[in-house]
């Protein structure tokens, strides 16, 4: 009796194939149908140049990369002006909330405790006005 | 597929996403000659039948179908599905290799609705056909009474005119008054300094103590065409707003000794000025930061910020403050020649609501926003994003409309990457794709459909009971300047940790933002028929060809880890760039800018980017 099961095995597998052939078949189709419309209204116009700029990208890329490549990570010397600047800014202005003279380079930090703003100035208002533990 | 077609420009295309990137305009094939002698009788009609046996799917595409349970089989060998074409004509069906034999030559693909010339052994295209087919689709998406995918919303009563860029030197009159009330800046003939060759905007800016997230935004603003354009033709004069807002007695005021009212967008004008003034030495806005303080009392403090919370912020600042601007009467210059105001938006005839927006962490509230016409932060960055939710039993689609200020987009992370992947058919080995997000990558995922979970059902209208549905955004309206902001850093809430990303994000310099308009979305969730989708150029109110391409002109950068980092900015200027970075400005190669990790990047509509102007 193995006769009939192996036709129908061999069946199976034949309309399995059959099957898997229709499917695979009718997306490539989608596929080209799609591709195909879209090529002939011209709606894939930009493709070259996207294609571009990546390639520019990676060339790029590997450029600076290049470690013979002196032009990245360079410390600054002069700037396109000649001029060289302090790692603290030095220029010198009164605060326009207290009037004091300040640096500029530490104007901030300054102006959050003249304000009364940020996260320093603010714990110790909440220090002095609650007497609870704080959660430090 | 054979084609009789020619093959020039035979180029393999990638095949790119199945949501395919397109540019606007469909051009119209031209019809084989057996379409046209097709048509020819038939005129209109010439579908009509045909029509009749199309059936569309939710959300799917459209199919020709016959009786209940017919199978279709090619009429000569008895073959079925798939690639089977039903005459036009007579209705016989044949398949692919017999089609060329039968008596008719136009038939259609019956699994795809798509006409098929058998005598040219091609697909063919017909704009009436697709038009029908098209409305059908859409007609299944709504409730057939509100049709916001085909019909064009009204048209605004101020129309957009074009007019051409005209070169303007002074004439006497101008000379004479431009000599009295003026006093002209280093640059001209008599400043042989070399200072004076670079463009007159290039100014470093102090780091008052870990401000650079401020820095590098007020950098790219500095350089933005419609907003300096804006300022430096003394739109908001701060010597006016202050002496029209008089002496503020308000409890706000402290003890500041000029006792003036909190103007952003004053601070902003003096920044301009100096910036621009021909003075090399860098400037401090140490105003500038008080001021946006006073604004923005939970950001104020020393601690490093987010120079993309600064952005919102400020644009924030100055909307609130710049509303009762003095205007022209009748054109506003700084933004197009002779152009009218652009945002003539009428939310009332819309049938949504407006949604209350948040993007950039900061709430913003479009009462206001009704005319469009509230500021210049708005007039310059906002754009409408439209989105879509589709039911995906039936296909009803609800539409809303949301201004936004900028687009933030998550770094796909490279599994994920909708990569385009070369099929290097022809023998070149294109691997340079492969891998790399790309800002174009990160704009499919935005405007890609998305299946919203099974948790997060939609009230569907149609069905009326809660459905799955898809999500889809696209851009109705591109704002004159686009900011892209890229989600760097992940905060997360549950793991109480915060980490950066520092993956590498390509981007291009010219930007054509057309595949993802509103008008293109929808044609490719139509199958890209010919037809006149929303804004395809008509409406005044959509973007078109002509204003979605883009010019990049400054590049946010971050580097370092993320709570110990740097802010920079690339300004591109007269086709050069240069980097600010606090106070030092140097001149950079471009390739630096390519390689860099873009944190924003800024683009402006190429009709307002000027390349060749030595001034900039």
């Amino acid at each position: 009796m193995s006769a009939p099961d192996e036709d129908n095995t061999s069946n199976n597998t034949q309309l399995a194939s059959n099957f898997f052939g229709e499917l695979l078949d009718s997306v490539i189709m989608d596929v080209a149908s799609e591709c195909h419309r879209v090529a002939r209204l011209g709606l894939d116009r930009n493709l070259d140049d996207e294609e571009e700029e990546l390639r520019l990208s990676a060339q790029a890329r590997a450029r600076v990369a290049d470690p013979s490549n002196s032009e990245t990570n360079s410390k600054y010397v002069v700037d396109i002006f000649g001029q060289t600047h302090p790692s603290v800014a030095a220029e010198i202005f009164d605060c326009m909330n207290c009037g004091r003279s300040i640096v500029a380079g530490r104007f901030a930090p300054h102006l959050e405790k003249c304000m009364g703003k940020g996260r320093k100035a603010r714990v110790k208002a909440t220090r002095s006005s609650t007497a609870a533990a704080q959660n430090r | 597929m054979s084609s009789n077609s020619d093959h020039q420009n035979h180029r393999r295309r990638p095949y790119v996403s199945n949501q395919q990137r397109q540019s606007t305009a469909v051009i119209v094939p031209t019809p084989c000659s057996h379409l046209t002698e097709f048509k020819a009788g038939r005129g209109e009609t010439a579908f009509g039948r045909l029509l009749e046996a199309v059936r569309v799917r939710p959300l799917g595409r459209a199919s020709v179908r016959g009786g209940a349970n017919e199978v279709f089989r090619c009429g000569a060998c008895g073959k079925g599905p798939p690639r089977l074409y039903a005459c036009v004509s007579c209705a016989a069906v044949v398949c692919g290799v017999h089609a060329p034999d039968h008596e008719h030559q136009i038939a259609i693909d019956v699994d795809r609705a798509e006409l098929f010339c058998c005598s040219c052994g091609d697909q063919v295209y017909d704009r009436d056909f697709d038009s029908a087919v098209v409305l059908l689709q859409t007609a299944a998406a709504t409730l057939g009474g509100c049709n916001s995918l085909c019909t064009p919303p009204p048209e605004s009563i101020r129309k957009r005119r074009r007019v051409d860029y005209r070169p303007w030197t002074p004439d006497s009159k101008e000379r004479a008054l431009l000599g009295t009330h003026s006093s002209l800046l280093p640059g001209n003939n008599e400043d042989l300094s070399p200072n004076s060759n670079f463009p007159v905007g290039l100014k470093g800016l102090n780091n008052l103590g870990n401000t650079c997230f401020m820095n590098s935004v007020l950098q790219a603003l500095l350089h933005t065409p419609p907003l300096r354009n804006y300022f430096l033709s003394d739109r908001h004069n701060r010597f006016v707003c202050q002496q029209k807002n008089g002496v503020n007695h308000s409890k706000n005021d402290r003890k500041n000794k000029n006792s003036q009212r909190l103007c952003l967008a004053c601070d902003a004008d003096a920044l301009f000025s100096a910036v621009f003034s021909g003075d090399r030495k860098p400037y401090s806005p140490a105003k500038f930061l008080y001021s946006w303080w006073q604004h923005a009392g939970n950001l104020a403090s020393y601690e490093q910020q987010d120079a993309h919370e600064f952005f919102i912020s400020m644009l924030d600042g100055i909307h609130e403050k710049v509303d009762k601007d003095e205007r022209k009467p009748h054109s506003q210059d700084y933004l197009e020649p002779g152009g009218s105001s652009r945002f003539p938006l009428d939310y009332q005839t819309f049938p949504h609501n407006i949604n209350w927006m948040n993007i950039g962490r900061v709430n913003f509230l479009f009462q206001r926003f009704g005319s469009g016409d509230c500021c210049i932060a708005h007039r310059v960055f906002s754009g409408i994003l439209r989105s879509d939710v589709m039911c995906t039993a039936c296909g009803f689609t609800s539409t809303t409309y949301d201004p936004c200020v900028d687009i933030s987009l998550d770094l796909v992370p490279t599994h994920e990457a909708p990569t385009k992947t070369l099929h290097s058919c022809n023998g070149k080995a294109e691997t340079v794709n492969s891998g790399i997000s790309t800002l174009l990558g990160c704009l499919d995922r935005f405007t890609r459909p998305e299946r919203l979970g099974s948790d997060q059902k939609f009230f569907c209208q149609q069905c009326q009971v809660r459905q799955e549905s898809l999500k889809q955004m696209s851009i109705r309206k591109l704002p004159l300047v686009s900011c892209f902001h890229i989600k760097r850093f992940e905060h997360s809430p549950i793991r109480k940790m915060s980490r950066k990303v520092d993956r590498y994000l390509q981007f291009p310099f010219s930007l054509d933002m057309s595949p993802y308009l509103s008008s293109s979305i929808l044609r490719s969730r139509f199958g890209n028929r010919s037809f006149g989708f929303e804004g395809d150029g008509k409406d005044p109110d959509c973007s078109n060809e002509s204003t979605s391409e883009f010019e990049l002109f400054a590049v946010v950068t971050h580097s370092g880890k993320l709570d110990a980092g740097h802010y920079s900015t690339y300004l591109r200027l007269s086709n050069q760039w240069y980097k600010c970075d606090d106070a030092w400005v140097t001149q950079v190669n471009e390739n630096i800018v390519r390689a860099a990790q873009g944190y924003m990047m800024f683009y402006v509509q190429k009709m307002l980017y000027y390349k060749a102007s030595g001034t900039s």
